[in-house]
């Protein structure tokens, strides 16, 4: 019955991640830890295996559609997959009530990011890289790698923290800073996220952090709701979707914020 | 340009990434269906093959990338790669942590 509850949210995590492009992970790790009992760093690595295989059959399909820029994505990997192997091993050592904590604190902010944007999950001038793109790259070379590396570290690191892919931190980086085509950024995004969370899930894995009995069943709904999200989005009204996503986060956060004032009075 | 787009190394990357989605998928389910309806021991040793799996995948592209770009003589990606592998590879060996 729990496998087919699982089975049963990832699906629903994924439909709604891939239906904003902002990656079912935020969503998982809370659902776990709140609804499933799941301790909260088991909910962490376990959320990393189902972002593993979303990116990995993502990225499949970018790759085939020859936008993703794997020198580029080596190259930034070398930062955010330290981060988040660092960053998984030292989750190791923080108590419980400090990740829960900083997972609110990282719903909300993720909320009233979404919320100020008056639920437009791109900026203008995203949209208007998008028309002018029009489905083809412009030629570019990236720029300050420096920068790019230092933001791909924090990335990474937030990745192994909380279980999430960080798709949302990468793609600007790129897009913004390293004058990348949004195009390239988004493919080479998703590109990373499979080789980041790995870094984190092997260390989570190998502290005995990822139950298979619960990745299982939670990767096969995440990979069946994403297939269907990636379809379905060109056709669903955006605008609703972010304010069902940040109804659900914002939910998350209360009910999870009250689980952790339980804990500490 | 950075990028240089080689077709058939975008196809070889993508396909690892692929097979070990999709392999590991079916692999889950297997074990879901076989739990759910057989209530064995067995599911969880296959649940936990699609686990590793899913793990190793991320690992194979980069090993796979990085055996590429060393047969284009691309020395400086090929060590880059490397450099990325030897990450991914020592979180398996010193990533323990206190339980």
């Amino acid at each position: 019955m729990v496998t087919v509850l699982l089975v049963i949210f990832g699906f629903l995590a994924g439909l709604l991640g891939a239906l904003t492009g902002i990656g079912g992970g935020v969503l998982l790790t809370p659902i776990l830890a709140l609804h499933f009992g799941v301790p909260i760093r088991q909910a962490i690595g376990t959320s990393l295996v189902a972002v593993i295989t979303t990116s990995a059959a993502s990225s499949s399909v970018h790759l085939q559609r020859h936008t993703t820029d794997i020198r580029l994505g080596m190259t930034l990997e070398l930062a955010t997959s330290l981060g988040a192997a660092v960053m998984a091993y030292l989750v190791g050592y923080f108590n419980r009530s400090v990740l829960e904590g900083l997972f609110v604190a990282f719903l909300l902010y993720s909320s009233f990011t979404l919320l100020r944007s008056g639920g437009k999950l791109r900026s203008d001038k995203h949209a208007a890289a998008m028309t002018k793109e029009n489905g083809h790259i412009p030629p570019y070379e990236p720029q300050r790698y420096p920068l790019g590396l230092s933001a791909s570290l924090v990335a990474g690191a937030l990745s192994g923290l909380l279980g999430i892919g960080g798709g949302p931190i990468k793609v600007p980086v790129m897009f913004i800073f390293m004058n990348v085509p949004l195009m390239v950024a988004t493919a080479t995004s998703n590109f990373m996220i499979g080789v980041t969370a790995a870094a984190s899930a092997i260390v989570y894995y190998r502290r005995g952090d990822i139950q298979p009995g619960i990745a299982a069943p939670l990767a096969v709904g995440v990979f069946l709701g994403s297939l269907l999200g990636a379809r379905l989005a060109p056709r669903v009204h955006t605008k609703i979707v972010v304010y069902l996503l940040v109804a659900v986060m914002l939910y998350l956060a209360a009910h999870l914020g009250v689980h952790l004032l339980g804990e500490v009075l | 340009m950075n990028q240089m787009r080689e077709p058939a190394f975008d196809r070889i990357v993508g396909l690892v990434l692929q097979v070990g989605a999709f392999g590991c998928f079916f692999i889950m389910l297997a074990g879901l269906i076989d739990g759910l309806f057989m209530n064995g021991h067995i599911p969880l040793d296959i649940e936990r093959a699609g686990v590793l799996l899913m793990l190793a995948t991320p690992v194979v592209r980069v090993a796979v990338a990085c055996f590429l770009f060393f047969r284009e003589k691309d020395y400086k990606y090929g060590y880059v790669s490397l450099g990325v592998l030897v990450i991914l590879l020592l979180g398996s060996v010193f990533g323990i942590g206190e339980h």
